[in-house]
């Protein structure tokens, strides 16, 4: 075997190059005898995690967003679920890595800065089961950060039980499959993407490795009621990991979300 | 020295037509051309296992000698196509090619040894090259452009039938070296030359036969008695091959294309065409490493007029599947007027953009990745629904456009994220809802009435701002907007239309 193949295949060699290079069957010896070893220095590390852009909650998550791995974000309307995933696009994006947003509700809003958008690819679906085949679609391009923005789309409504359900011969509407979530973890693992969902209700449930809940605070405003000057300043919340794979839940975050004119 | 190579194409219809329907390589198959007028069909050309079909016979005639006969049409379109993958497969040998004829191509082949090796591995290489996109050549390399013609027909009866997933293969060569060209022009025939009947018949009658023979005259005589055209056979029979090559610029485009026997009305059978053109146009641009920037399809219809349209893709791909996506979606949107009775199929290429992997951090998204996946995400939900968000140069609120996916590359060192600052979003509701909004005597919103969740109390509420848009216009836009509090934690963007004193709810911030 030659030198730059030992390289390639991350072994560290313990000899002179020079004998190896006199005689290759030297390190086939020694690997046969367990001499060499494969260095953990030149293999490569666990890839670093991105950030959400709030260290507080980088640290409640281990380092941040795992690569190959998915999070999740459950917040009630107004609460910062959709501020924080900008604010993860933004680190990331900001960081050189290229993300996806897939927004089955179209409502991604360029105008604030923050996000390097020569980076994020944005996608706006036309249905559920098209979001979740575009998220599958960007996980295997290899984007760095795949958000899923679902907080629009409402949980289907649940049938009664012992309802007889009508059959009825007409076209049905696509239906996302049985559980499309391991299907998007198997590809999240496999092409070592991370994938953020937003939504209001728990929708990826144990499939996902993170799970950041927001609880909605009371909103800030300035002026008197029905004066002139009056301006909403913004929102305070407040956050929690309320479940991961590898730690356990972090305490509640006070957060601030202030807002700037639009 | 130079070296000229010469890559021929014999039987360019048949070629063209197995290259179109490669099923029909083992079948014994002719290309016909179509009399005038309703005159007979005529034989152009066939396959070896039709035994007796001749060049020139009937086609009854060809069907009485060979009873399973397959016989097709010769098509302007097929051959057209067939000719520009002859010239693409000597550019992806050589950056200096010329098209002589459709399915003769010459190139210069001096200085390929360090890419190729010798003159032969250069010629192995035009005819692997010709196979890759389907078509069988016979590839001479000579000292100059008709000694190369001589040696590519020279190797013609080398020539085999054999049957490739891109068509037909089985193709030769002939390499004439320097110090072979003498022996190799002495034995040749004059037959070899296209020559006018008048001179073959003057030649004739002075008894020459061969080349060698020819060389072997007097040149000055010989000018005297036949003219310029003796002085450049004698000099052809003697080696002296005075044409010099002119290189064409590389095609800007790569087409395929396709005719009908009856008027296509529907789209299953055109996406059974585009599937084949698109196959083909992908092993062209593989071939030279290149990619689609954009797609042209031409529709020729029954009335005989032709329907254009342009394909716009978002990134640069040659995917087959997400093209063939493209094109459905762009004929089922605006179906054409008529039958469709031929299909032409233009790439507009690009170069491919290859990028230099991370030794040790994690394998990021290539290029040719990430054209694929912009193509598959166009396919699915259309190309005006996906690319890089741009906030448009006019005032409209919380208006979004998309614009093509060109992402910079990646920084040389990824260094720590900078702080983001965490704000108050707003989720754009496009298009605007309605709303039915009380308000109290001041103006002051007291109560939203919209669709769903979009409605309630109003708790707390600042604003108004007016905005007076494209005053400049005769239609000026003058707005009122609010922020409001729903009862029950919801915060909205409202504003009201002065004119018309309409409500519309534009955003909701989350």
């Amino acid at each position: 075997m030659h030198l730059n193949q030992c390289l390639a295949r991350s072994i560290r060699v313990t000899l002179p190059a020079r004998r190896l290079e006199g005689d290759p069957r030297a390190l086939e010896d020694l690997l046969r005898t367990g001499q060499v070893r494969r260095a953990p220095a030149v293999s490569p590390g666990t890839p670093r995690p991105l950030s959400t852009g709030v260290p507080r909650l980088d640290a409640a998550l281990g380092g941040g967003l795992v690569r190959g791995q998915l999070h999740e974000i459950v917040a009630p309307p107004g609460a910062g679920g959709t501020a924080l995933l900008r604010a993860s696009l933004g680190a990331a994006t900001r960081a050189g890595e290229l993300c996806a947003l897939i927004d089955p509700a179209d409502a991604f809003d360029p105008r604030p800065a923050g996000i390097d958008l020569r980076r994020l690819l944005w996608a706006r679906p036309l249905d559920p089961v098209q979001a979740l085949r575009a998220a599958e679609i960007a996980l295997e391009a290899r984007f760095a950060l795949v958000a899923l923005d679902l907080a629009q789309m409402g949980p289907a409504p649940r049938r009664p039980r012992g309802m007889i359900q009508v059959v009825r011969f007409e076209k049905r509407p696509p239906s996302p499959g049985a559980s499309p979530w391991t299907r998007l973890a198997r590809r999240a693992e496999k092409h070592g993407g991370a994938l953020l969902v937003l939504s209001r209700t728990v929708q990826v449930g144990t499939f996902a490795s993170a799970t950041i809940e927001l609880e909605r605070g009371p909103s800030l405003w300035d002026g008197a009621p029905g004066g002139p000057g009056r301006l909403l300043r913004g929102v305070r919340a407040v956050g929690a990991v309320s479940r991961h794979r590898r730690m356990p839940p972090s305490s509640p975050l006070p957060l601030h979300l202030p807002l700037e004119a639009p | 020295m130079p070296r000229i190579a010469c890559l021929w194409v014999p039987d360019l219809p048949l070629c063209a037509a197995v290259r179109a329907e490669p099923q029909l390589a083992g079948a014994p198959l002719a290309v016909v051309q179509a009399g005038d007028l309703g005159g007979r069909a005529h034989v152009l050309c066939a396959t070896p296992i039709a035994e007796g079909v001749e060049p020139g016979q009937t086609l009854a005639e060809a069907r009485a000698i060979c009873p399973s006969l397959v016989h097709r049409n010769a098509s302007p379109e097929r051959e057209r196509a067939a000719a520009q993958a002859a010239v693409e497969a000597a550019g992806a040998v050589s950056p200096r090619f010329e098209e002589a004829a459709p399915g003769l191509v010459y190139l210069d082949a001096a200085g390929l040894s360090k890419l190729f090796g010798d003159d032969r591995a250069v010629a192995r290489a035009l005819v692997a090259a010709a196979e890759r996109v389907g078509l069988r050549a016979a590839v001479g390399v000579a000292a100059g452009k008709s000694l190369a013609l001589l040696a590519a027909r020279a190797a013609a009866p080398d020539l085999t039938f054999e049957v490739t997933r891109h068509g037909l293969g089985g193709g030769a060569f002939r390499v004439v070296l320097p110090e072979e060209q003498a022996a190799f022009l002495a034995g040749l025939p004059l037959l070899a030359l296209d020559l006018s009947d008048e001179l073959q018949q003057i030649l004739r009658r002075f008894g020459l036969q061969t080349l060698g023979e020819v060389s072997r005259l007097p040149p000055g005589p010989l000018a005297a008695r036949l003219g310029p055209e003796g002085a450049i056979l004698w000099r052809l029979a003697r080696g002296e091959d005075a044409t010099a090559l002119t290189p064409h610029p590389a095609p800007e485009r790569f087409e395929e294309g396709e005719e009908l026997e009856w008027d296509a009305q529907s789209i299953e059978p055109l996406l059974f065409l585009w599937k084949a053109l698109l196959d083909r146009l992908e092993q062209r641009l593989r071939s030279r490493g290149l990619m689609a920037r954009e797609l042209l399809l031409r529709l020729r219809l029954a009335d005989a007029s032709w329907d254009e349209r342009a394909v716009d893709l978002a990134a640069p791909a040659r995917e087959v599947a997400p093209l063939l996506q493209l094109l459905r979606l762009a004929v089922e949107g605006r179906p054409p007027e008529s039958g469709v009775t031929a299909v032409r199929l233009c790439a507009v290429p690009v170069p491919e953009v290859l990028d230099q992997l991370p030794l040790f951090g994690p394998r990021g998204a290539s290029p040719t990745q990430l054209a694929a996946a912009v193509g598959r995400l166009s396919a699915l939900m259309g190309p005006d629904r996906v690319g890089q968000p741009v906030a448009p140069d006019r005032w409209t609120p919380f208006a979004a456009e998309v614009a093509r996916f060109a992402p910079p590359p990646p920084p040389r060192a990824p260094e720590a994220p900078p702080p983001v600052d965490l704000e108050l979003a707003a989720r754009a509701l496009r298009p605007p809802r309605t709303a039915e909004v009380r308000c109290d005597c001041a103006g002051t919103p007291l109560l939203v009435i919209g669709e769903g969740a979009l409605g309630g109390r109003v708790v707390a509420s600042a604003g108004p701002w007016r905005t007076v848009a494209e005053w400049w216009t005769d239609a000026p836009l003058a707005v009122d907007s609010y922020d409001l509090e729903i009862a029950g934690g919801l915060l909205l963007r409202a504003s009201r239309e002065l004119s018309s004193g309409s409500w519309w709810i534009e955003a909701i911030y989350d």
